[in-house]
C-alpha cells in the first residue's frame, strides 16, 4: 500500500511542508513577543533553581535551628519560620514541587483531554455525546471542591493531588481538540488518507493529531498555572501532602504570624504569585502564536 | 419554546445535583473506614446509637437501598451531624452561607463594574498604551492568589496602617445597634471585599475586552454608527449588551473557582462564612461537615449556573430558540 503522504498532492496546511511553514509562522510571532520570552527565561531559571536546590543551597530545608522567626537577614535572606527553618531554602524546594505538580497536571489533563476530544470528534455518535456531556458536567461541577473532598477522604499524597487536578482539568482541552478534529475531518488530506485505505487509528494519530495539536499546546502554560495554584490552594486548606514542602502549606502555616513576623507567609505566597504570573504571560504569548482566533481577540480559555 | 429550554435546563441541573450527591455516596463507601464515621463521626457512642445511625441511613440494607436512603436523607436536608459539636450539618452550613454571600455578591458586583469599564476602555483603544496597561493590570490581578493578597492586605492596611481590623465580621462586644452595626460590618468587610473584587475583576476585564472586540466587527455596530449615534452609545448601549452574554456564560463556568477564592479569603480574615467552617472541619477531621460542604457548594454552583442561564434566556431571544 502506498503511504497516504504520497498521494496527498498540493500541500494543504496538514502536510510536512505546510506544517513546516506553520511552525515558521509560530516562531515569527513568538520571536516578536519580548515579554513572554523574558517570562519563559525566568521560569526556566526558577525551575533550575528548584531542580538544583540540593546542590546549590547549603541548608537542609527541614533543619530546625534556634533562629525562630528570625527576620530578613544575611543568614536568612527571606527570614526563618517558627521552627527556625530557612524560608529561602524551603521556598526553593517548594518551587520544585510546584513545577513537578504543574508539569504533571498539564501532561495528564492534556493527554486525557486530547484522547477524549480526538475520539469524540472523529467517531461522533453516542460516544461523542457521552464524552462531551461528561466534559460539560465537569465544567459546571466545581472541580476544585471535588479534588478537595477526595484528597480529604483518601489522604492527599502528592501523587493523588496531581492525579485529581489532572483529571479535573481535561474538559476544556477535550472541547478544543474536538472542535479542531471536526474541522480537520472534512479536509482533503484526511479524505485522501481514507481513500488509500488508512486505518482509523492511523488517520487520527498521523493526520489529525499533529494538526489539532497547536491550539491545545497553547494551553500548556495555563494548565500548569491551574495545577500550581490548585495544589497551593489544597495545601493551604490542609489537604495537601504533609510530607512535601509546598508553597501553599508554607503560607498556611505562616498565617498566624502575619501580624508579628510578616516574612513568614509573605515570601512563599510571593513565589506562588510569581510562578502563576509568569506562566500566564507565557500562556498568552503561546496562544497568540499558536491560536489564530486568540491572535485576533485576545480571548482566553479558563479552567 | 422557552418552556422547553427552561425545562431542559432544569432537568439537566437536577441530574447534575444528583450526580454530586451520588459522588458523595460513592466516596463514602470507597474511602477507607466505616461509612458511619463519615456520616456521624468516630466519637465514642454506644452500640445502640451506632445501630440507630446505621438504620437511619439504611446502612444495614443492600447497597441500592442504602443509596436510596442516602439520596432521601440528603433530599430532605439531612446531611448528618458534626462529630465535634453534634449539631446538624445543614444548620451549621445554613448559618454560615449567608455570610459568604454577603461577602461574595458585593465583590462580584464591584468587580463586574470595574472589569466592564476597564475591558471596554481596552477594547475601544485596542493596540494603544492604555490597552497594554489594562492588559498588564488584569494579568497581574488574575495571577494574584487571593489568600496571599489577603495576607498582604492584613500586613499593610491592618497591622501597619491600622486602617482596618485584621479579622472577623464585627467588633467583639458589639458596636451598638442599627446603623452603627452596619457600619461596623462594612468596615470589617472592606479588606476581604477588596481582595475578592481585585481578583474577580481580571476575568471581567479580559472577557469584556475579548467579546467587545468580537462584537465590534459585526454589521449592527456599523449600522448604529451610520445612524449617527455617539461612540459611547454605540459601545455601551449596543455592543455591551451583546457582549455581556458571553461574559456571563463564561463567568457561570468560573463560579466554582470564584467560590473557592472566597472560601480562602474568608479563612485568612476569619470571616464567619463557609470558608471558616470547612477549614476548621478539615483540621478536626469532621467528616460529615466536609461532605455536607461539598454537597451544598456543588449544588449552589449548579443552581447559580442555572439562574444565570435562565436570566439570559429571558433577556436574549436567540437562546430561547436555539
Amino acid at each position: 500500500m502506498r503511504s497516504a503522504a504520497a498521494v496527498r498532492g498540493p500541500a494543504p496546511s496538514g502536510t510536512e511542508d505546510g506544517r513546516f511553514r506553520r511552525l515558521h509562522v509560530v516562531w515569527k510571532v513568538l520571536r516578536r513577543q519580548r515579554v513572554p520570552l523574558v517570562a519563559f527565561a525566568l521560569l526556566v531559571a526558577l525551575g533550575a533553581l528548584g531542580a538544583l536546590a540540593p546542590a546549590i543551597l547549603p541548608r537542609d530545608p527541614n533543619a530546625m535551628t534556634s533562629d525562630t522567626l528570625s527576620p530578613v537577614s544575611a543568614a536568612h535572606p527571606f527570614g526563618a519560620d517558627y521552627l527556625g527553618r530557612d524560608i529561602m531554602t524551603r521556598m526553593a524546594y517548594g518551587i520544585k514541587v510546584s513545577f513537578i505538580v504543574g508539569l504533571a497536571v498539564a501532561a495528564i489533563a492534556m493527554s486525557a483531554g486530547l484522547a477524549c476530544g480526538l475520539v469524540a470528534g472523529y467517531y461522533g455518535g453516542w460516544i461523542e455525546h457521552l464524552l462531551m456531556r461528561a466534559a460539560d458536567a465537569l465544567l459546571i461541577l466545581p472541580g476544585f471542591f471535588l479534588a478537595l473532598i477526595i484528597a480529604f477522604l483518601f489522604g492527599g499524597r502528592l501523587f493523588t493531588v496531581i492525579l485529581l487536578l489532572g483529571l479535573t482539568g481535561w474538559p476544556q482541552i477535550a472541547r478544543i481538540a474536538r472542535a479542531e478534529v471536526l474541522s480537520l475531518k472534512a479536509t482533503e488530506f484526511v479524505e485522501s488518507a481514507r481513500a488509500v485505505g488508512a486505518s482509523n487509528p492511523r488517520i487520527v494519530l498521523r493526520e489529525i493529531l499533529p494538526n489539532a495539536l497547536p491550539p491545545v499546546l497553547a494551553l500548556m502554560a495555563l494548565l500548569m498555572s491551574y495545577g500550581i495554584l490548585s495544589e497551593a490552594s489544597l495545601s493551604f486548606l490542609g489537604v495537601g501532602d504533609p510530607n512535601v514542602i509546598s508553597l501553599g502549606g508554607m503560607l498556611s502555616n505562616g498565617l498566624q504570624y502575619a501580624t508579628t513576623a510578616w516574612w513568614v507567609p509573605t515570601f512563599p505566597g510571593a513565589a506562588i504569585f510569581l510562578l502563576v504570573l509568569l506562566l500566564n504571560v507565557v500562556g498568552d504569548g503561546l496562544s497568540v502564536a499558536l491560536n489564530p482566533h486568540a491572535r485576533q481577540t485576545g480571548g482566553r480559555v479558563t479552567f | 419554546m422557552t418552556y422547553r429550554y427552561v425545562a431542559g435546563r432544569l432537568v439537566q441541573s437536577l441530574v447534575l445535583i444528583a450526580l454530586v450527591v451520588s459522588t458523595a455516596f460513592v466516596l463514602i463507601h470507597v474511602a477507607p473506614g466505616d461509612p458511619v464515621t463519615y456520616l456521624y463521626g468516630g466519637q465514642a457512642v454506644s452500640a445502640e446509637v451506632l445501630a440507630q445511625i446505621r438504620h437511619a441511613w439504611g446502612l444495614d440494607q443492600p447497597l441500592w437501598q442504602q443509596y436510596a436512603a442516602y439520596m432521601g436523607n440528603v433530599a430532605r436536608g439531612n446531611l448528618g451531624y458534626s462529630q465535634i459539636n453534634f449539631l446538624p450539618v445543614a444548620a451549621i452550613l445554613g448559618a454560615s452561607l449567608p455570610n459568604t454571600l454577603l461577602l461574595m455578591i458585593p465583590s462580584v458586583l464591584l468587580a463586574a463594574v470595574l472589569g466592564i469599564v476597564l475591558g471596554m476602555t481596552a477594547a475601544r483603544r485596542s493596540g494603544t498604551g492604555a490597552d497594554y496597561a489594562i492588559g498588564a493590570v488584569s494579568l497581574v490581578s488574575y495571577a494574584t492568589p487571593p489568600f496571599w493578597l489577603s495576607v498582604i492586605f492584613i500586613i499593610v492596611f491592618a497591622s501597619r496602617l491600622h486602617w482596618f481590623p485584621t479579622q472577623g465580621m464585627a467588633t467583639l462586644g458589639g458596636a451598638g445597634g442599627g446603623l452603627a452595626r452596619v457600619a461596623d460590618v462594612v468596615w470589617h468587610m472592606a479588606l476581604p471585599l477588596g481582595v475578592l473584587a481585585w481578583w474577580y475583576s481580571a476575568s471581567f476585564t479580559r472577557l469584556t475586552r475579548a467579546s467587545i472586540i468580537e462584537e465590534s466587527r459585526k454589521y449592527y455596530l456599523m449600522t448604529a454608527r451610520m445612524k449617527g449615534l455617539s461612540e459611547f452609545k454605540v459601545f455601551y448601549r449596543h455592543a455591551l449588551r451583546n457582549a455581556m452574554r458571553s461574559v456571563v456564560t463564561v463567568l457561570g463556568v468560573q463560579l466554582g473557582t470564584m467560590f473557592a477564592g472566597a472560601v480562602m479569603t474568608e479563612i485568612v480574615f476569619a470571616w464567619p462564612g463557609t470558608g471558616r467552617i470547612i477549614y476548621t472541619a478539615i483540621l478536626q477531621h469532621d467528616y460529615p461537615v466536609v461532605l455536607g460542604f461539598f454537597l451544598v457548594v456543588g449544588s449552589a454552583v449548579i443552581l447559580a449556573n442555572l439562574a444565570v442561564d435562565l436570566t439570559y434566556a429571558v433577556i436574549d431571544p436567540r437562546i430561547r430558540y436555539a
